[in-house]
């Protein structure tokens, strides 16, 4: 091909190329990004919410139905290992990021702080979502300087997931319920007579790879103390009377050997599905897998699981908690695009409930009040967390990085 | 004649162009822009400040950075000496021409193909004292499981060994087509002179070696002085930071963090030592007057 003729060419598809994307018949195209794992074998072709279990299966199925129910929308789904942040950084340096995308409520504030995130009022609004009708929790969550970045989905915290089948093992029921302690000396006691009883640990915890863990258990307790961990935006405070109390409780936990150790996640919660520990310190997140074991016949875990909040130890009830929700990275957008991510988020909003299937609460009041939320099993149990559930604040971006705070699977 | 040589000079330029370009572009213009990021406060997103040598100074009085240097030193200490005498051994072992040596040379390299993600799973299978092929054998011997990846003790030599299986493959291969290149004559002739297994070794197939064992030292050093997705995928740099290199403490200061002109001032720290220690090796390996 000659050079004059080459040069046409891209003339011509130059010319032609701008006008391919603004074509009205073509499908509106959104890009969702998120963590929760990858479960396409199980779910690819699901679009029955109710049918789909777990944080993957429920999400996995709620995108399909969304994209079957929206014919003329193109939804692409990048499914991120958790928690994605440090390839979303880079995919907004790169000036690429997607349309929606999972994000902790705790870390918005990294990125709404550089504007790199969009406010969502008016798209909230347009899709038809209340921001009155989110929980406390949930709207603090996401609401910076007067202006919400992001559609909340949850409420997440550290629980205790505890074998009734152990704890009666070692007398440890009372009235069909676990005894959980009421104090640091207490939780020790309980978890001695516990070892000697069964010959197994009180405690499972996932302290290899997961700093989450420690945090969540820590921060849990400053909270109840009323310890400040952030004087201000600089600084932690953990050299503390209130600190070490925590810490030395935890010490003498590992040094008895009241605890596993050396286990990472996935190890841990094997370890407790096979009943090899009384009480597994993890998040909300479980709670519908470890209900689901409770149902199955021949497991470890069946009839035998009951969940609570952390107990109060020192001070009064409190738990660290977290959240998720959908932002929006700044980028440009077609109207189309905006609106088909309406539609998303009112469908995202519309299915709070089939989320908190998972275990955790709700992000929507009218959820958390709804006859519905109530009838899952042990809602009622772990209610309180809702009122005690707490995030301090400011959080500099140096902790939040090292310490991912909730990890799910 | 003489006419030729302007156009022939033209023609081969025009053939090392591209890669000049690629190589500029990708190679040389970073190494740059690094260079100039290391003496700016910068985030991923654009701000840049200029900050002199800030980032430098604050790198030599952390001792995060300190614990990542130690540690690196530690793995390439523990990597490559190794590394070079097991694939040195297992070369001589199976530089001959039966099927056995063929088959055993496949499987040995083998490893070298999978990617870092499928080598930290496999050993985690290994390592892992809950249900791992280690804690199950000692299990069954009576003995308590080894907590090789949460142990501060235990997670450097963990790491050392998965690596060493992993990059197993190319330094054998090296020394292989290394000891095929040594004249079968010198052998045949110590043979007449009656020389013993160790003798031809030290004094034939080693000093033939020189320049393999040379670039093998050099090729690892590099290597195992940049070590990063073993230890983030393995042990996560933990416990405590007792396994965490130096690349990874840069990606976590890049892209973690967002602290790109500090991240970009360690990686210039790293490359001036992969620099310096490879210059070392080089010079103290050089070849001697009457070698």
């Amino acid at each position: 091909m000659r050079l004059g003729q080459l040069a046409a060419v891209a003339l011509v598809a130059g010319a032609l190329l701008p006008t391919a994307g603004c074509d009205p018949g073509a499908r509106a195209e959104i890009y969702v990004q998120r963590f929760f794992g990858e479960c396409g074998a199980l779910y690819g072709r699901e679009t029955d919410v109710a049918k789909a279990e777990g944080e993957c299966g429920i999400v996995t199925a709620m995108i399909n139905r969304f994209a079957a129910r929206n014919p003329d929308l193109q939804v692409d789904t990048n499914v991120v290992a958790w928690p994605g942040y440090a390839q979303l950084a880079a995919q907004i340096a790169a000036g690429d990021p997607p349309d929606l995308v999972t994000m902790h409520q705790s870390v918005i504030s990294d990125y709404q702080s550089r504007g790199l995130l969009e406010p969502m009022d008016a798209i909230l609004r347009e899709a038809e979502v209340r921001p009155e009708d989110f929980t406390v929790a949930a709207r603090r969550g996401v609401t910076k300087h007067g202006a919400i970045y992001g559609l909340p989905w949850d409420t997440v915290g550290g629980l205790y997931h505890v074998n009734t089948a152990l704890f009666a093992r070692a007398g440890l029921m009372r009235a069909g319920k676990p005894v959980l302690p009421r104090s640091a000396e207490e939780l020790l006691a309980h978890a001695r007579r516990f070892k000697a009883a069964t010959g197994k640990p009180y405690l499972v915890q996932s302290q290899v790879n997961d700093p989450a863990t420690h945090v969540r258990n820590f921060y849990t307790y400053l909270l109840a103390q009323d310890a400040p961990i952030f004087p201000d935006r600089d600084h932690i405070r953990l050299r503390t009377p209130e600190a070490r109390r925590v810490v030395a409780l935890f010490r003498t936990i590992d040094r008895e050997g009241l605890t596993t150790r050396n286990q990472d996640y996935p190890a841990a919660v094997a370890s407790f599905m096979n009943g090899e520990g009384g009480v597994f310190l993890t998040g909300t997140w479980m709670l519908g897998p470890f209900e689901q074991e409770s149902r199955t016949p021949g497991r470890a875990l069946f009839g035998a699981y009951a969940v609570y909040p952390y107990p109060r130890l020192w001070g009064h009830e409190a738990a660290y908690v977290d959240g998720h929700a959908w932002v929006m990275p700044k980028r440009e957008r077609t109207p189309a695009q905006r609106q088909a991510l309406a539609r998303l988020l009112r469908f995202m909003a519309a299915h709070n409930f089939d989320w908190s299937r998972t275990g955790h609460l709700p992000a929507f009041q009218p959820v958390v009040e709804s006859a519905a939320f109530a009838a899952l099993p042990h809602r009622r149990d772990i209610a309180p967390l809702a009122r005690i559930g707490f995030a301090p604040c400011p959080m500099p971006r140096s902790v939040l990085s090292f310490l991912p705070l909730f990890s799910g699977p | 004649m003489t006419a030729g040589r302007p156009a022939r000079r033209l023609e081969g330029l025009a053939f090392v162009t591209p890669f000049l370009i690629v190589y500029l572009v990708i190679l040389i213009y970073p190494l740059l822009m690094g260079f100039v990021l290391s003496f700016q406060r910068a985030d991923l997103f654009g701000a840049r400040t200029f900050v002199g040598i800030d980032n430098y100074a604050r790198l030599a009085a952390d001792p995060v950075f300190h614990q990542a240097l130690g540690n690196t030193f530690k793995l390439t200490l523990l990597i490559v000496p190794a590394l070079t005498v097991i694939t040195l051994a297992l070369a001589l072992a199976l530089n001959r021409p039966t099927r056995g040596a063929a088959w055993l040379r496949g499987l040995f390299f083998s490893s070298s193909v999978l990617s870092v993600t499928i080598v930290t799973l496999i050993w985690r299978f290994v390592l892992t004292p809950d249900a791992g092929l280690v804690a199950e054998i000692l299990q069954a011997i009576g003995a308590e499981p080894i907590p090789f990846l949460s142990d501060r003790n235990l997670a450097i030599p963990a790491l050392a060994v998965t690596t060493i299986w992993w990059s197993i493959g190319l330094p054998m291969m090296l020394f292989l087509a290394g000891l095929q290149q040594i004249p079968e004559d010198i052998y045949e002739a110590a043979a007449l002179d009656r020389a013993g297994r160790w003798t031809r070794f030290w004094r034939i197939t080693l000093p033939s070696l020189r320049r393999t064992v040379i670039l093998v030292v050099m090729l690892q050093t590099a290597a195992q002085l940049q070590l990063f997705g073993q230890a983030q995928l393995l042990t996560a740099g933990g416990p405590s930071g007792a396994s965490r290199p130096v690349v990874l403490f840069i990606y976590e200061a890049s892209f973690v963090r967002w602290e790109l002109g500090y991240a970009a001032a360690a990686a210039e720290i790293l490359f001036m030592l992969v620099l310096l220690v490879t210059l070392a090796q080089y010079w103290a390996a050089r070849p001697r007057e009457g070698e």
